[in-house]
């Protein structure tokens, strides 16, 4: 199991993640918990967020309608756990990346170390599986998260595609 | 449900009444011969044909229908329904203003007529909370879609698609979504520069 992070490190690092998506601009957040972004969650759960969040029963789902919130002029951002990627491929390669708008996935990384043993080949692949269907990606510095963060939203908006910061840390 | 009563109401006819009847609503249509038939009937700006993504039309036209506020209608088969029946919930809590219209011909049609296992498609939107829905079985019965109280799930009973099936939209993806954001005047473009 992956060891045990300070309350406090998780909520600094669910407040830069948060505070990063206030300060770009976006508008709506949609997708599935993970327990490694439990923080983040809980700020967009909060009354007084400013993104409007919805859950969405799988992540496919979720990134369907972020898409549509993007063609109808909105800035969602779609959270998950990797375990989700599988689902989302198609939406991804059919959809996101090939009608050409920007989306950023903000993607919990379990697997890529000790963790509990369902992650553990998705972990291990999980870059290369992103890589292989051109999904850029960067991985979230725990010190810095606004900096993969602010490369992932340029990506996105420069090649109008889907992008994918990764946290690696709880957040 | 199942295809014990034929019928004759086709897929054509649906879409044109429908799309004639909220001429300033955005429509969104699943893969395969239902974005291929819509294309043929009317094709407007306001228009996202899907290509892939079976499953996908119904939470792209509830995200469409929130961001922009407007009027949106969904044509998806009855395959891509049950393929993605967990957006009901989320169009039944956060999809005011769409008409979410299955066209059920019982089969997998675009892919060889493949059977489908039966399901009620307005039976599970009335559980997932949708405001209204409506069986149509005829082209009468299609003053039943009026979209009154939203979202709004239209069963429609429909033969298969006639063929020869209408050829392939030919606009790119990407072209769809710049033609979309110039028709909403969206100040935020998407870049043009392709995949």
């Amino acid at each position: 199991m992956p060891a045990e992070q300070s309350e406090e490190a998780i909520t600094s690092r669910a407040d830069a993640i948060v505070d990063f998506l206030v300060n770009a601009g976006y508008t709506h957040a949609t997708g599935v918990p993970c327990s490694f972004l439990k923080g983040v969650f809980r700020r967009l759960e909060a009354p007084d967020s400013s993104l409007t969040y919805l859950p969405a029963p799988r992540e496919d789902t979720a990134v369907g309608w972020a898409g549509g919130l993007a063609l109808g002029g909105a800035c969602p951002v779609t959270l998950m756990q990797n375990s989700g990627l599988g689902y989302c491929l198609n939406s991804f390669t059919s959809f996101t990346q090939l009608y050409g708008f920007p989306l950023l996935v903000v993607m919990s990384w379990r697997g890529r170390d000790v963790d509990a043993v369902e992650h553990g080949i998705i972990g291990h692949a999980l870059t290369g599986i992103l890589a292989a269907v051109q999904l850029p990606w960067r991985v979230i510095d725990p010190d810095d998260p606004a900096s993969a963060l602010d490369w992932c939203h340029g990506a996105a908006a420069e090649y109008a595609t889907t992008a994918v910061a990764i946290v690696k840390d709880p957040a | 449900m199942t295809n014990a009563s034929p019928t004759t109401l086709t897929p054509a006819t649906v879409m044109a009444t429908i799309t004639s009847r909220f001429p300033d609503a955005l429509v969104v249509s699943t893969c395969g011969y239902i974005s291929r038939q819509l294309f043929a009937v009317e094709d407007r700006p306001s228009h996202i044909y899907l290509v892939g993504s079976m499953g996908m039309a119904a939470p792209v036209g509830g995200g469409l229908a929130m961001a922009s506020g407007r009027r949106v209608l969904i044509f998806d088969g009855d395959g891509s329904f049950a393929m993605n029946l967990g957006a009901l919930p989320m169009i039944a809590s956060h999809g005011r203003g769409v008409v979410h219209v299955v066209l059920d011909n019982g089969c997998h049609d675009s892919t060889g007529g493949q059977k489908m296992l039966p399901l009620d498609p307005a039976a599970l939107a009335r559980a997932a909370g949708y405001a209204s829905t409506c069986l149509v079985r005829t082209e009468a019965d299609l003053a039943l879609a009026n979209g009154a109280a939203t979202p709004l799930l239209v069963h429609a009973k429909v033969a298969r698609q006639d063929h020869p099936v209408p050829p392939r939209v030919p606009y790119q993806p990407g072209e769809l979504t710049l033609r979309l954001a110039d028709f909403l005047n969206l100040k935020r473009q998407p870049s043009n520069r392709s995949t």
